[in-house]
């Protein structure tokens, strides 16, 4: 429904002010000044919905999704442009409508602009976009318009193996599924599908999915999109004499290295041991010179403890200004911010500044951090923060039931 | 709409009541309400509906009759916004 502004309101109470007026002194004069401004404010709104009638049907919406095939809980990146046929007077600002299943923030986008965001589907089957709100407003009126018109294109989920556990932290803003480790062990998973582009790998094709759409498919893998994944190992303390299970973890980061580096180009490996980098291998394709930098690695005592140090990525967090706060937050803030920043500047971590060099080097989306999960985990925490400040999406692989670093997007059992 | 320029229409329609002849309080109030717009498409739409209703004032000489035909013009003008905008509605395929 169209929605009065301030300025309607104001010309409509002068118009009572007017008709009240006119009643009192009996001013046909007064009759004529409330009458005009009545019959102002229908013309007006008359206009307004003539204006926004012709401003619906001009609207057009593109809508690309990198992938519409996706496994449950993946990320699928939308841009949508939007253009129209603006009437003068007239501000117009359009939102995608995101699927019932997803969650994510979609932007106001502007006539004739593009806009990209992510989503992630959190259920499994099909599933479409809501369409779009169109929001207008001119001095007068303002309409927001459910169009469902736009809908395009229908997305489809399938199930994550595993189970969902949900036992992550509260509040952590995490999401844990467990995989069994069988499937771990098989390689890459399929993180999701997308349309054949000339230069694919045949092998990569989806035969069954190709068959039903009539069009071809291939299969992305996890963590092997947009560059070489990182890995990263973290070396347990020494503590007793479980040499089993260290063997175990050896053979599961090399046969992680080995799976990476057949599936596609390399990898990057940070070994770590504590808060301190023992050693670092940035896009290697050479299965030997991975084997060579993991040979020897056993569990260390920790020579630089970080002692729950919080490191530059989370300080710089917590002292970033919260959007459209005011008072006595605001500038607690701001006065927090300032003391941060000469403290970083005073003191530099040179752990910190090791894997921010490290993670500036790799060109990967996604990290995958193997640990055992004992002892301190702040280098850990300090890792994932760099990852997530540079847009990196983390995965734990870690010994089922052992607590989860914070920040964590995914954790797999191993 | 800053909010002088809402003063200034508000001290134009009290020049509107003090003329007390009713054409001058007409031309008047068309000069102030175009004064008061920016964009004036259509703006003799208005003018003629403006006078159309000064007329019937004139001819019904009764400042209560003026008022009831206000408000049917009213009600009629809100019945119409309200059907175009359920025939957007459903155009769109959604709710508002």
């Amino acid at each position: 429904m169209m929605r009065p502004t301030r300025t309607t309101g104001g010309v409509a109470a002068l118009a009572l002010v007017l008709t009240a007026l006119a009643i009192i002194i009996e001013s046909s004069a007064a009759v004529i000044a409330a009458g005009s401004l009545t019959i102002f404010l229908l013309w007006r709104a008359g206009r307004f919905s003539r204006d926004f009638y012709a401003l619906a049907a001009s609207l057009t919406v593109s809508r690309d999704v990198d992938r519409t095939i996706l496994r449950q809980g993946a990320e699928a990146h939308v841009r949508v442009r939007v253009d129209l046929a603006l009437p003068p007077g007239m501000e117009v600002r359009v939102r995608d409508i995101l699927p019932a299943v997803a969650v994510g923030t979609a932007p106001l986008v502007e006539s004739g602009e593009s806009a990209t965001y992510t989503i992630r589907i959190m259920a499994p089957g099909r599933t479409a976009f809501g369409g779009v709100v169109l929001s207008a407003r001119d001095t007068y009126f303002s309409y927001d318009l459910r169009i469902r018109h736009f809908n395009k294109p229908d997305l489809r989920a399938f199930p994550v193996r595993g189970t969902e556990s949900g036992g992550g932290r509260e509040g952590s803003g995490m999401q844990e599924f467990e995989v069994d480790k069988r499937a771990t062990l098989e390689g890459p998973a399929v993180r999701g599908f997308r349309l054949y582009r000339l230069g694919d790998d045949p092998r990569l094709i989806d035969w069954k999915i190709s068959a039903k759409h009539n069009v071809f498919y291939v299969r992305e893998l996890t963590g092997l999109e947009g560059g070489t994944p990182l890995i990263v190992v973290d070396l347990p303390i020494r503590e007793g004499d479980d040499h089993e299970a260290f063997t175990r973890y050896s053979m599961i980061i090399a046969d992680a290295i080995e799976r990476a580096i057949e599936a596609r180009t390399g990898c990057s490996l940070l070994v770590l041991a504590g808060g301190e980098v023992t050693r670092f291998l940035s896009g290697t394709s050479d299965l030997g010179e991975a084997f060579a930098a993991l040979g020897g690695l056993a569990p260390v005592e920790s020579r630089a403890p970080l002692y729950r140090a919080p490191g530059s990525a989370i300080l710089s967090m917590r002292a970033r200004l919260p959007v459209g706060r005011d008072g006595p937050e605001r500038a607690y803030r701001a006065k927090l911010g300032r003391v941060l920043a000469n403290f970083v500047r005073e003191s530099r971590s040179p752990f910190g500044d090791a894997v921010a060099a490290a993670l500036a080097r790799v060109e990967a989306t996604e990290v995958h951090l193997y640990t055992l999960a004992r002892g301190d985990s702040s280098h850990l925490t300090q890792v994932i923060h760099q990852a997530k400040a540079r847009g990196m999406r983390v995965v734990a692989k870690m010994p089922r039931g052992a607590p989860i670093p914070p920040g964590v997007d995914a954790m797999e059992a191993i | 709409m800053t909010d002088r320029r809402f003063l200034l229409l508000c001290a134009g329609e009290v020049l509107v009541v003090a003329v007390g002849n009713l054409l001058a309080a007409l031309v008047i109030q068309i000069l102030v309400l175009a004064a008061f717009l920016d964009d004036r498409r259509s703006y003799p739409v208005l003018i003629a509906a403006v006078a159309l209703y000064a007329a019937t004032v004139a001819i019904l000489g009764h400042v209560l009759l003026s008022l009831i035909v206000l408000a049917v013009i009213l009600i009629c003008g809100y019945a119409v916004l309200t059907l175009h905008d359920y025939r957007l509605t459903q155009w769109a395929g959604g709710s508002a």
